[in-house]
């Protein structure tokens, strides 16, 4: 029973303050293992105060990030599963399936998280999973409108994953889920 | 007007105190109509058949570390009453000469056990006069007969099967409900809304479904009933007990190393501890609670009986229940100062030091200052694991657990015991040697300490 926050496009300062206060309140530290962030955060502090809540912390880099030292892409273990994460401004067109499709087979993993779009969306295709966790602070983006703030929690356990999509609508935390399960833990032939 | 009491007769050799002139002057006359000093009732003490051996006397505890289990002294004793220590003393010789055969006495104390326990329905009464004299080492042995002390098997044999079945799947059912983690209790609860769970790898490109979450249930959630929220309340708990199960006993493989053994006893140690700990939330985990479990699961896990074996861990965990509730009172911090709390029992203790050698009470807590709470603390709340080998605290939890005053007032006894064995070296010393001795006792004969402190059993007319 593993927990993995999932959130990226911050934006902080200049396109929003802050996590909202609702999230805030959530995310206390010690009860997540891990942390992986699409990027565009976009200053130190955010990496200092993601650090508190936990410190296994994976960064990869958004086109406004101050820091230059985030890689590109980056991949991980997590139990079972392989995760990926990528900001996603590379991937032209900007969250096209089909090309993030692709990008996850490059990566080879299972699930591959970007963002980028500030719009929360979770598509399964042949090669895996893919989840965008929208904008934790629902910063404004050139190809959104009305951005709610959402992030995504996953508790992988064993092969499944379950997916809690929090999201910040009318003042209010909505919760939804989504499940979802590997065969088996080998490579399976497409 | 209180009485000043004199130091007992058998006390007053010179093997004890200083010199007999100091001691009289510390000690004033007795008064006649004093008793003489009681002794233990003979039932309890009684051997089978009576012993013609010479009475072979204890010794004092060495003034340092040297073990005395191998030294004798014959000693002229005031004492006139040979015979009933006898048995005692056959003890102490097979206790002393580790590699001897076991005495006469041990042997027929051994059958009259088996005796006992292969009736149909065990005499409880019977079985404790012999336990309370020590229970032979023999594998198998103490396992039953601890069970049957601590009421985990009752005392017709014919129920045994059907108790034991009906406990250990009831531990079974604890283990099930309570150690399940928030994942899978969530996802039992989806799958009676629910079957549809899509496998991550499959022809088709879709959006994945979002559904709803039942009760709000989410891990980020605060809510007071949230199964999340309160697994990570538990998780400081389960910190705690692991840390102190990894702590226990670590020079033990048994329950120390590397080894899958000493792995799957720590976690079945954890697994009892954390069951306890949430089937009671008023006293839940205390730090010292793994010691008191560790010599039960030992025993327990010890029977050479392979079914027995391998339910230990639900054993255990019934048979630490009821030992621990007859001490439950001593962990629970708001009792602390109250009357059944462990501080009035260190002031039982203290009296019952002062009623039996008010020389060393004195000495001890006037003179040189020694608050009983500095050591007897850890004697009585860890039930004096801390203080002897394992062995022999195994020996001692055997008059602990059989003797009918109950355990607290046996362990009050035997404290009173300890102090007194060594009262020589007490009333030399000051604060600072005194607190260090207390804190480390001295090793010890532990037939005849559990002697002596039979012999402070209140005498009924």
């Amino acid at each position: 029973m593993v927990l993995v926050l999932a959130l990226g496009d911050l934006h902080v300062p200049h396109r929003a303050p802050d996590l909202p206060a609702k999230f805030k309140s959530m995310l206390v530290p010690g009860k997540i293992q891990h942390i992986i962030c699409t990027g565009n955060l976009c200053i130190k502090e955010v990496h200092d105060y993601l650090k508190t809540l936990c410190p296994d912390l994976h960064i990869t880099r958004g086109e406004y990030d101050e820091e230059t030292k985030y890689p590109e892409t980056k991949t991980l273990t997590i139990g079972q599963f392989k995760l990926g994460l990528c900001h996603g401004h590379q991937v032209i067109p900007w969250g096209d399936l089909d090309s993030l499709a692709m990008l996850q087979r490059q990566l080879d993993v299972d699930i591959l998280v970007t963002g980028h779009t500030h719009q929360f969306t979770a598509y399964k295709h042949e090669g895996g999973v893919v989840i965008n966790p929208g904008s934790a602070t629902g910063a404004y983006s050139s190809i959104t409108y009305d951005v709610n703030p959402s992030f995504v929690l996953m508790d992988i356990d064993g092969l499944r994953v379950v997916v809690y999509v929090y999201e910040l609508i009318d003042g209010e935390v909505k919760v939804d889920k989504i499940d979802f399960k590997k065969t088996s833990s080998g490579q399976s032939a497409h | 007007m209180m009485k000043k009491k004199k130091v007992p007769d058998w006390l007053n050799s010179s093997l004890w105190s200083s010199p007999p002139s100091s001691a009289a002057a510390a000690v004033p006359s007795p008064t006649p109509s004093e008793p003489p000093p009681p002794y233990p009732p003979l039932s309890v003490l009684d051997p089978p058949e009576p012993r013609d051996s010479p009475v072979i006397d204890h010794t004092d505890p060495p003034p340092d570390d040297a073990h005395h289990h191998h030294h004798h002294h014959n000693h002229n004793h005031n004492h006139n009453h040979n015979h009933h220590r006898s048995d005692r003393d056959n003890d102490n010789d097979s206790d002393d000469a580790v590699s001897s055969l076991p005495s006469a006495e041990e042997i027929s104390r051994q059958a009259q056990i088996l005796a006992e326990l292969s009736r149909k329905v065990i005499d409880m009464r019977e079985l404790r006069r012999l336990a309370c004299q020590g229970i032979p080492d023999s594998p198998g042995i103490r396992s039953i007969v601890w069970k049957l002390l601590l009421g985990y098997l009752p005392p017709d044999r014919g129920l045994w099967s059907s108790e034991l079945a009906n406990k250990r799947s009831q531990y079974k059912q604890f283990k099930d409900d309570i150690l399940m983690n928030p994942s899978e209790i969530t996802r039992r609860m989806y799958n009676s809304t629910s079957c549809e769970t899509d496998d991550a790898k499959c022809e088709s490109r879709t959006l994945l479904s979002r559904s709803e979450i039942p009760h709000g249930e989410h891990p980020l959630s605060l809510g007071k009933t949230s199964v999340w929220n309160q697994f990570f309340q538990d998780t400081e708990i389960i910190d705690q007990i692991d840390r102190d199960v990894k702590r226990t006993h670590p020079d033990m493989h048994f329950f120390s190393g590397d080894s899958q053994f000493a792995k799957s006893n720590q976690e079945a140690l954890k697994n009892i501890l954390i069951i306890f700990a949430k089937l009671n939330p008023g006293v839940r985990y205390v730090q010292g609670m793994n010691e008191i479990l560790a010599p039960l699961y030992f025993v327990l896990k010890n029977d050479p009986d392979e079914e027995n074996a391998a339910f230990a861990e639900a054993d255990a965990f019934f048979c630490f229940v009821e030992l621990l509730s007859g001490f439950r009172d001593n962990f629970v911090q708001q009792l602390d100062n109250s009357v059944v709390g462990i501080r009035s029992t260190i002031t039982r203790l203290s009296q019952l030091l002062r009623e039996h050698d008010e020389e060393l009470w004195r000495h001890l807590e006037v003179t040189s200052k020694v608050n009983p709470q500095f050591y007897a603390f850890r004697w009585i709340t860890l039930l004096l694991t801390q203080e002897f080998n394992f062995a022999d605290s195994l020996h001692i939890w055997d008059t602990l657990l059989s003797d009918p005053d109950g355990p607290q007032e046996t362990l009050l006894r035997v404290c009173c015991a300890m102090l007194i064995l060594i009262r020589r070296r007490l009333l030399a010393g000051d604060f600072t040697s005194n607190l260090k001795l207390l804190q480390n006792y001295p090793s010890t004969n532990i037939s005849h300490l559990l002697y002596v402190a039979n012999k402070f059993r209140v005498q009924s007319v």
